[in-house]
């Protein structure tokens, strides 16, 4: 008789755990605090600076980034579009390359050993992938808006997060189908920046959707990173929402935050059970 | 009789597409062979085969790594297949040695995120890590991370996560690997305890006397087929009546390629030992054919250092039946291909 005991508490607790450890081996890499925080107003404060430049002065910008816009509060509106870029980016990292850090370290064969569904541990990754989002997002955004001179509390800050949290959970879905895919491909890192960077640019990071032909527009709203940016920017600079009112977009967001997990992890699961069938989850 | 472990008719394919944009043939390897075995609740069951045999399959099959191609296999009474989830519950595993961890945590930390994972609740497991922490002496470096560790460090850890869930059977796959003498024959000490408290325990090893040792039964498995089982002295017994003689000295080729012609030679394994040969060679009759064996050594410009007839081993048993010592084979894993261009 083992001491295991498969029971709700005890699955419970065992995601918790997984977070834990998560969260554990991140505090163990010193640079992590430098890459949440400090990328995203790095990554905001090119476009920013180019603008002024090239629009002759802060007030220039500022106008000619309203006739586009909507708003003349550019360094938000970028400052948005890139902690979401990253947030984003990493969220889907965090979920979908979980696998190829384990395999990686070695220890995706002990994970699979024990009798714990890879549903529970996948909810402890995301759930890990997730606070550490939302705690990017508040941070880096609070952080940039003061180093610019800006007050960030403006706006519908509470439709913001609820934005932000419905947001993140379709990227847990295509975090599962880039799992399967690296389970799959192995090597596929580079493939996987390409698509991280193709969804940066149609989610409009830094400009409105309105600026592509309308082809692209509409396959940029086939993108939940998409609603979720504009969203955000929408519930904290009074500019508009694509449905016209906040809750229609959030129950677009909400429907992919059911679809999209649900598609990821039967796809994410039938990829494991084939190549179970044959060389197995650890070789790469 | 209550068995553990039971397959039947157990296959393995393992399908490769080849490199190449067009025409991407499919390869097929065949792992495993129809493999039919039991192993009994309490008996320390060795798995003995050289490098690519299929034993790691065979045990990533029983352990639901790895689904069979066909045939049925259950373990601990649940199906690998059907109940992977109960299998996984009622057995502890050793098999990726000091890969198995996480190195940015400590030992402890390792155990307890393991014990979360096997669904041992916490004050048992907080209790089981004590007590592992105890049996297996890892005091010492337990709490500092497992990547300022050594090889042998990380083995012992890595043995204490497969006893996290005091499970009734244990994998063990060449679990002294990486550890000096001491260490190993304390695990060793171990395992036979651990066997004497009731767990079924399976062991790949590549080490004879260690097999020898410990092992109650033994399979050896070569391409994929299971070529001999039974009890140590049963297996050695099968070759008692032939007679093993061991030479030493310096034996050019053309003396090996005449022994091998020989009638009276069955099989012949050559190790190279600090620039010497080490022979064992299986005869029909050691004491007949002896003297012609010497004769034709010498003939072929053989120097002998040391010739003797020897009680058969678990290497003459592997020899017997695969035509290769077991070190032999580890050795053309770990050491390149001398180029044979020049």
């Amino acid at each position: 008789m083992s001491l295991s005991r498969i029971n709700p508490v005890n699955s419970l607790l065992l995601t918790l755990h997984v977070t834990k450890v998560r969260f554990r081996i991140l505090s163990r890499y010193k640079g992590w605090f430098a890459f949440d925080f400090i990328f995203p107003i790095v990554f905001a404060a090119l476009p920013i600076l180019i603008g002024v430049s090239v629009a002759g002065g802060p007030g220039n910008a500022a106008r000619a980034f309203k006739t586009n816009t909507g708003t003349s509060n550019y360094v938000i509106y970028l400052l948005i579009g890139s902690i979401v870029m990253m947030t984003v980016e990493t969220s889907m990292w965090l979920v979908g390359y979980w696998l190829r850090w384990e395999r990686e370290v070695g220890t995706i064969e002990s994970i699979y050993l024990t009798p714990a569904r890879r549903i529970q541990i996948l909810t402890g990754v995301s759930l890990y992938s997730g606070m550490r989002s939302i705690f990017t997002f508040v941070g880096s955004y609070t952080f940039g808006c003061l180093l610019f001179g800006i007050n960030p509390f403006q706006g519908e800050m509470l439709i913001a997060m609820l934005f932000l949290i419905a947001g993140l959970m379709p990227m847990w879905g295509i975090g599962f189908l880039y799992g399967a895919f690296i389970l799959k491909v192995r090597e596929a890192g580079s493939l996987i920046n390409i698509l991280g960077w193709g969804m940066a640019f149609l989610m409009g990071a830094y400009y409105p959707i309105t600026v592509f032909p309308v082809t692209i527009q509409y396959l940029a709203l086939a993108f939940p990173p998409t609603w979720m940016t504009n969203g955000i920017r929408s519930s904290l600079l009074h500019l508009s929402y694509f449905l016209g009112a906040w809750h229609w977009d959030l129950g677009v967001l909400v429907l992919y935050s059911i679809v999209m997990p649900l598609i990821g992890i039967w796809v994410f699961t039938a990829v494991e059970h084939r190549i179970k069938r044959n060389e197995g989850v650890g070789k790469f | 009789m209550e068995y553990v472990i039971r397959t039947e008719n157990l296959e393995k394919i393992y399908i490769s597409k080849g490199k190449g944009l067009f025409r991407r043939k499919k390869r097929e390897v065949h792992a495993l062979k129809g493999i039919d075995f039991q192993v009994k609740k309490g008996e320390i069951f060795g798995l003995l085969g050289p490098n690519g045999a299929g034993k790691t399959t065979l045990i990533k099959i029983l352990t639901t790594l790895l689904l069979p191609t066909s045939g049925r296999a259950r373990v601990n009474g649940y199906d690998v297949i059907k109940e992977e989830r109960k299998v996984r519950a009622s057995i502890g595993c050793m098999l990726m040695g000091e890969r198995g961890l996480y190195w940015k945590l400590t030992g402890r930390e390792n155990l307890e995120y393991f014990g979360a994972l096997y669904y041992v609740p916490k004050k048992r497991r907080r209790e089981r890590i004590e007590y592992l922490i105890e049996l297996l002496d890892l005091g010492d470096f337990i709490d500092r991370t497992v990547e300022t560790y050594s090889s042998g460090q990380k083995m012992i850890v890595s043995f204490a996560k497969a006893l996290i869930n005091d499970a009734p059977t244990l994998f063990l796959d060449e679990p002294t690997i990486a550890m000096d003498v001491h260490a190993a024959r304390k695990l060793r000490e171990i395992v036979k305890d651990l066997n004497k408290q009731g767990k079924t325990i399976i062991y790949t090893t590549h080490l004879m006397h260690e097999a020898d040792e410990l092992c109650d039964r033994i399979a050896i498995i070569d391409k994929g087929e299971i070529k001999a089982i039974g009890t140590p002295a049963e297996l050695k017994a099968s070759i008692r009546q032939e007679g093993i003689v061991r030479i030493e000295g310096i034996i050019p080729q053309k003396a090996l390629e005449a022994l091998r012609s020989m009638g009276s030679v069955e099989k012949l394994a050559v190790e190279e030992k600090g620039g010497k040969e080490h022979l064992r060679i299986i005869t029909a009759n050691s004491r007949s054919a002896l003297p012609e064996i010497i004769r034709v050594l010498v003939e072929n410009e053989s120097t002998l250092e040391y010739i003797s007839p020897e009680e058969p081993t678990l290497e003459d048993v592997f020899v017997k039946l695969t035509g290769r010592t077991l070190s032999e084979d580890t050795r053309e894993i770990n050491e390149p291909e001398p180029d044979k261009s020049r």
